[in-house]
């Protein structure tokens, strides 16, 4: 196995993986490999009483769509999700619709579907992102789908915990009030991180430090028995990563 | 507002009502009952229109109108219509039976982009086919399905 190249985007599962908790009830949602990849990849290390919900696996029954797994999480059931955004800005807020002025659009998108509620109702969030740049991290998002840590109205389960990108580990910050610089990546400077993102990661007199790097029993597993269960709903995605099976 | 039983202030919205719904079902009977997808929300929105049309792969006997692995049973008290329409989702998939035709969307998604070929496609697969028969035997011709 080549240990030395490892794809961006392993890295991001193995660091999402980690954030996961064992006994944790899970769920991914739509356009969501890397966070299915975690979840799988976290079972199959030191979460393996997870219960794992991801969207669009074919060996998935549910009773009654996705107005019953709306239901399980309105009622507490849900102990961690995964959101992403075309924007995100220190407060957490994520934007999904719209791009520009609203009435001008530069880009126009499907919108939040379930964001919002999920961010309420879940116990927890974490943002991944497969870009890391001051286009996707702005000082204010153009338009709030769901604000994932703003506790003041209406009453909500949990919060944002982290966000993961190709090049960083952030965390949701009360003190600062806002999202913060956790860890670098390997090969990526907290000067690189902090000019590419843009707001303050309140990375400045702090010792920042690169996260434990990927393990080869995580690689390994995550190129195994993680790939092929994770071919069965994201085909596309495994062969951008890992070639055609 | 507030929960009167938690005290937890929530945000409420008001429900949606369609005046009619068309959901795509695997299979349906004579008394109007049928038979869809479990992983989508079928039958919540055929509970939540005024009218709800449900077109269906096949035509079956009310005892052969069975669930299966992935399917939920949909009375008919909730069904005013049913359309038999073999491949009725295409260009998108139906669960066990036919997958999204990738090729065919992205035709549509190549013409959607300029109004003359978006016009192009509406005349030759929406406006020219006289039924779906007709509808699925041009996209055949075409290469996809």
């Amino acid at each position: 196995m080549n240990t030395t190249q490892i794809h961006p985007f392993e890295t991001m599962i193995v660091i999402m993986s980690r954030l996961v908790k064992d006994n944790d009830v899970a769920a991914t949602g739509t356009l969501s490999p890397i966070p299915a990849a975690a979840l799988l990849l976290a079972r199959n290390m030191h979460a393996p009483n997870l219960t794992c919900l991801l969207y669009g696996d074919p060996e998935m029954r549910l009773t009654e769509g996705l107005h019953e797994a709306f239901g399980f999480m309105q009622r507490g059931l849900l102990d961690l999700f995964f959101l992403s955004g075309i924007q995100i800005d220190r407060h957490g807020n994520i934007n999904l619709s719209i791009v520009g002025d609203y009435e001008k659009p530069k880009v126009r998108l499907p919108g939040g579907a379930g964001t919002n509620m999920v961010s309420m109702m879940a116990k927890r969030i974490i943002i991944f992102s497969t870009v890391h740049n001051s286009r996707l991290f702005v000082p204010e998002v153009d338009f709030v789908n769901a604000r994932t840590m703003d506790d003041s109205i209406p009453w909500r389960r949990g919060t944002l915990s982290n966000v993961v990108t190709p090049i960083a580990l952030l965390k949701s910050d009360r003190q600062w009030g806002g999202i913060t610089l956790e860890a670098t990546f390997p090969g990526h400077s907290v000067k690189e991180i902090a000019e590419n993102t843009g707001f303050d990661l309140g990375a400045t007199g702090r010792e920042i430090p690169e996260i434990d790097p990927v393990g080869e029993d995580e690689l390994n597993l995550l190129r195994t028995d993680v790939q092929s269960k994770l071919r069965e709903i994201y085909p596309l995605f495994c062969d951008m990563i890992w070639g055609a099976d | 507002m507030k929960d009167p039983y938690t005290g937890h202030d929530y945000a409420v919205v008001p429900a949606i009502v369609p005046d009619v719904a068309v959901i795509h079902a695997f299979m349906g009977d004579r008394t109007g009952a049928v038979v869809t997808d479990s992983s989508r929300n079928d039958r919540l929105l055929a509970m939540a229109a005024r009218k709800t049309i449900a077109v269906v792969e096949e035509l079956v006997d009310p005892d052969d109108l069975m669930p299966g692995k992935f399917g939920i049973y949909v009375s008919p008290l909730h069904i005013d219509a049913v359309v038999v329409a073999p491949q009725g989702a295409h260009p998108t998939g139906c669960r066990s039976r036919y997958e999204l035709d990738c090729l065919h969307m992205l035709a549509y998604i190549e013409a959607s982009k300029q109004e003359d070929s978006f016009a192009s496609y509406l005349q030759k697969y929406i406006i020219e086919p006289k039924n779906h028969e007709q509808y699925l035997d041009i996209v055949r011709s075409g290469g996809s399905r």
